[in-house]
């Protein structure tokens, strides 16, 4: 060890100290760090310090081909990749003016909504971590890996499925899949009361978890915040009823909200959500096997497509808020721009240093959980 | 309803000088606008249209024509479209105004924008680096930058050679084309 | 009161030990087996998530595919870890803090470098802001291949790494101090020419006796000059007139 590093530095006297909540800390989803000024317990600022992912995304899109974007870009998010896949497929069909079949719109929804679930799993199952509660985080993996393990069947991969192409999907779906997954939502909903008698309902995490992070409906307008954390402050806003994409016009489900803006409001926001995504997959299930026709449409030879001139901005829902693809192309082979605006953007950044004001040094990293932060999405 | 709000918006953007636009669908249109008004059509856009959902903010570089384009997206929740408002800047002295007071998403989006193409918003509250803060090269989302002839400069590859390789190697055979020239 | 200081011996005058000086005791291997044994049983890894595939250890760590029962636990700080898991690609301010928490690992140490990015590259061999080659950097025991390796092939790989520690093969961590040179010659020509961490590992090198003649060269002659000199520390004591009580 070298004493140098470590003698301490002359400062005038205060009651401020500099925390490094540093990028190795297991309260921290991924890899992410902010400086945080303390004095005492409470925080008096937050600053966030991100970087630690970044790989380049925007940069590397343009130096492959466009169906060759398929393979990097579900790894933007990596809790939740399925909405990336879908939504640049659907940049591109607009770019290209391809007709996706029925068949194909419903397979995706059934997709995006496995995805919706699995990362909701995911995240109240960190939430509870984080305020000591290991229990749930246990049951949320272990119910999440019974999702994956209905995307193995279908896909091929657990987390990184890569089966969404511009024009449709990629293959049938198997026979007998929509009974496993009719079982699989069966047993889910029996879940859920035990989800909600272990943590929903207790009164040690309400109690934590209530006032924490808190924000006006008016704050969150003027953050940029989106998503279920929106939802949590009563804004009944979701884009798949107001922006909607695929099929979703055709489907019947409730967008809940809640009132309050804390840690608690957003996690009821989620567990609803469970809900309702579980009532979309029983009507896709249910609808699936009469819709026949081809799973994908014809596109040209992907290894020489010029996708004809023009930008198209696509919005959508993911677990995490609203994601958005901006795609140039000029005619050619690659795309010119790609520009991915992630959910995690405003959340992990903007808002999170604004609402880690005041509180105490142990509700930054529940207040980072529930706003469902991701870090790679940031970074890109 | 929608519709008649379309109209209403349409009217509105038809009435202001130096905009062009273009309804692409029920929800979605494009304006381009000169990049001086630019602050005034989103004051007016955010104060009589609502539109107070600032989406993203993008930049294209336009190497030939030696320009940056940004591109506001803004969203509203009444009228439930989204507005794309286009401009074009020098890419010279690459400076522009800050949206900070009208939007605060701006200043993520701004500060990304600064690091990634060296284009600097004037009067946006942190033009720190965020995400490549030991970083000091070129902005490497430029046009003028190569990635892979970075890559090939500071980084080396592993050596690949398995046994199985040579097993082939031994009895006569071997690679025919290397993947470098492939690529 | 006597203040005459013992002063700290400066780097320069220590005196290298003899290889072979240490272990003289001729019982001292025969308990090697069972530590070994011992040690290849009861691994924490380090719980830093640095890249994509963090996200199947939760399953590999949990019930379902239980890693716990091989006595693979996860732990908080870097001081008390003795595997660095390396999950998924390595991004440069990433691999900054990696080396930092590696150095800040006691011995014996052990690296696993999960995902195919650690291996060449990986998808993102294109980036500006990627390591490739993670062995440049650190010494690497075990690569588990996969984008990403299920958890059943994590732990495949961990189990490798447990016959490796109980066979005596698993000895990277000596390497790091026996070719400084070569890693931080990498190291400084990603960082610059004054990249230095707080741990010195010429002087640990010395302590465990295990300087070759690739631990010094020009890369460390270059760490040196930009280092500041070791001064002995100085410690002022004030004495207090002795006080009725």
């Amino acid at each position: 060890m070298r004493p140098e590093n470590y003698q301490a530095k002359n400062q005038p006297p205060s009651h401020e100290f500099e925390l490094n909540f540093g990028p190795n800390h297991p309260g921290i989803e991924g890899n992410y760090a902010f400086r945080v000024k303390l004095n005492g317990d409470e925080v008096l600022s937050a600053r966030a310090d991100g970087g630690y992912l970044h790989r380049g995304f925007e940069k590397l899109m343009e130096q492959r081909l466009w169906i060759q974007n398929i393979a990097l870009v579900p790894r933007i998010c990596v809790p939740d990749p399925v909405p990336m896949e879908v939504c640049y497929s659907l940049a591109i069909e607009e770019l290209g003016g391809l007709e996706v079949p029925e068949r194909a719109q419903w397979i995706r929804v059934m997709q995006l909504e496995m995805s919706r679930l699995a990362a909701h799993l995911f995240a109240f199952g960190g939430h509870a971590a984080t305020t000591g509660m290991y229990t749930p985080m246990f049951w949320g993996v272990a119910d999440r890996d019974l999702i994956l393990d209905r995307f193995e069947e279908l896909t091929g991969g657990r987390v990184y499925s890569i089966y969404n192409i511009p024009g449709g999907v990629r293959r049938e779906v198997p026979d007998g899949f929509l009974e496993r997954m009719s079982s699989l939502l069966d047993y889910l909903e029996s879940r859920l009361p035990d989800y909600d008698n272990l943590f929903f309902t207790n009164q040690v995490f309400i109690k934590r978890a209530r006032d924490v992070g808190a924000m006006t409906q008016e704050q969150a307008l003027k953050w940029g915040v989106t998503g279920p954390n929106l939802r949590a402050t009563g804004l009944k806003f979701d884009v798949r009823r107001d922006d909607p994409y695929l099929v979703y016009d055709q489907i019947d489900f409730d967008i809940p909200t809640e009132p309050g803006g804390d840690a608690l409001s957003r996690n009821l926001v989620r567990r609803s959500e469970l809900k309702q995504s579980i009532r979309i997959l029983r009507q896709v299930i249910e609808r699936l096997p009469s819709i026949k026709g081809p799973i994908r449409c014809p596109i040209p030879n992907p290894l020489a497509w010029n996708v004809p001139a023009g930008e198209s901005y696509t919005r959508v829902e993911s677990s995490k808020g609203e994601l958005a693809y901006y795609v140039v192309s000029t005619g050619g082979d690659k795309p010119y721009r790609v520009h991915v605006r992630g959910p995690s953007s405003m959340h992990a950044v903007q808002v999170l240093e604004n609402l880690a004001v005041g509180c105490r040094l142990e509700d930054i990293a529940q207040i980072m959980f529930s706003l469902d932060a991701c870090p790679p999405e940031v970074d890109r | 309803m929608s519709k008649e709000l379309n109209l209403w918006l349409d009217s509105l953007l038809s009435d202001i000088e130096s905009v062009q636009f273009r309804r692409k669908n029920s929800r979605r249109v494009r304006v381009d606008v000169a990049s001086e008004a630019l602050p005034a059509l989103l004051e007016l856009l955010q104060g009589r249209a609502s539109y107070v959902h600032l989406s993203a903010i993008t930049c294209v570089d336009w190497i030939e024509e030696e320009q940056f384009e940004l591109i506001y997206h803004v969203w509203s929740y009444e009228t439930n479209s989204l507005v794309s408002v286009h401009t074009r800047i020098p890419r010279d002295p690459g400076v522009y105004l800050s949206i900070y007071d009208l939007y605060q998403p701006a200043a993520f989006f701004e500060r990304d924008i600064h690091e990634m193409y060296g284009l600097y918003f004037e009067g946006s509250p942190d033009m720190e680096k965020f995400i490549l803060t030991e970083w000091n090269g070129p902005p490497p989302m430029r046009k003028d930058f190569d990635s892979e002839a970075f890559v090939n400069q500071n980084f080396h590859w592993e050596q690949y050679h398995p046994q199985w390789l040579k097993d082939i190697e031994e009895e006569g055979g071997g690679i025919t084309t290397r993947p470098e020239d492939v690529r | 009161m006597n203040n005459e200081l013992e002063k700290i011996p400066v780097r320069n005058e220590l005196k290298v030990l003899e290889s072979g000086q240490k272990r003289t005791n001729p019982l001292a291997n025969v308990f090697d087996g069972l530590v070994k044994f011992c040690q290849s049983r009861s691994m924490f890894m380090l719980h830093y998530c640095t890249g994509c595939g963090a996200i199947e250890l939760p399953p590999a760590m949990t019930s379902r595919f239980d890693m716990e029962r091989l006595g693979i636990q996860p732990m908080v700080t870097p001081r008390q870890a003795d595997i660095l898991l390396i999950t998924g690609y390595v991004s440069i301010k990433t691999l900054k803090r990696i080396i930092l928490t590696y150095e800040q690992m006691a011995s014996p140490k052990y690296v696993i470098g999960i995902c195919s990015c650690t291996v060449n590259g990986g998808m993102y061999w294109q980036s500006y802001a990627t390591a490739k080659v993670l062995r440049d950097y650190l010494p690497v025991d075990v690569y588990i291949a996969g984008c990403m390796p299920r958890p059943e092939a994590v732990i495949s790989g961990l189990r490798e790494l447990m016959e490796d520690i109980k066979s005596g093969r698993a000895e990277s961590w000596k390497k790091y101090y026996q070719h400084y040179d070569f890693y931080l010659g990498n190291q400084q020509k990603l960082f610059g020419e004054d990249w230095q961490t707080p741990t010195d590992i010429i002087a640990e090198a010395r302590h465990y006796d295990l300087v070759s003649d690739q631990t010094l060269g020009e890369h460390t002659a270059l760490l040196e000059k930009h280092q500041k000199p070791l001064e002995a520390l100085e410690m002022r004591l004030s004495v207090k007139e002795k006080q009725n009580l």
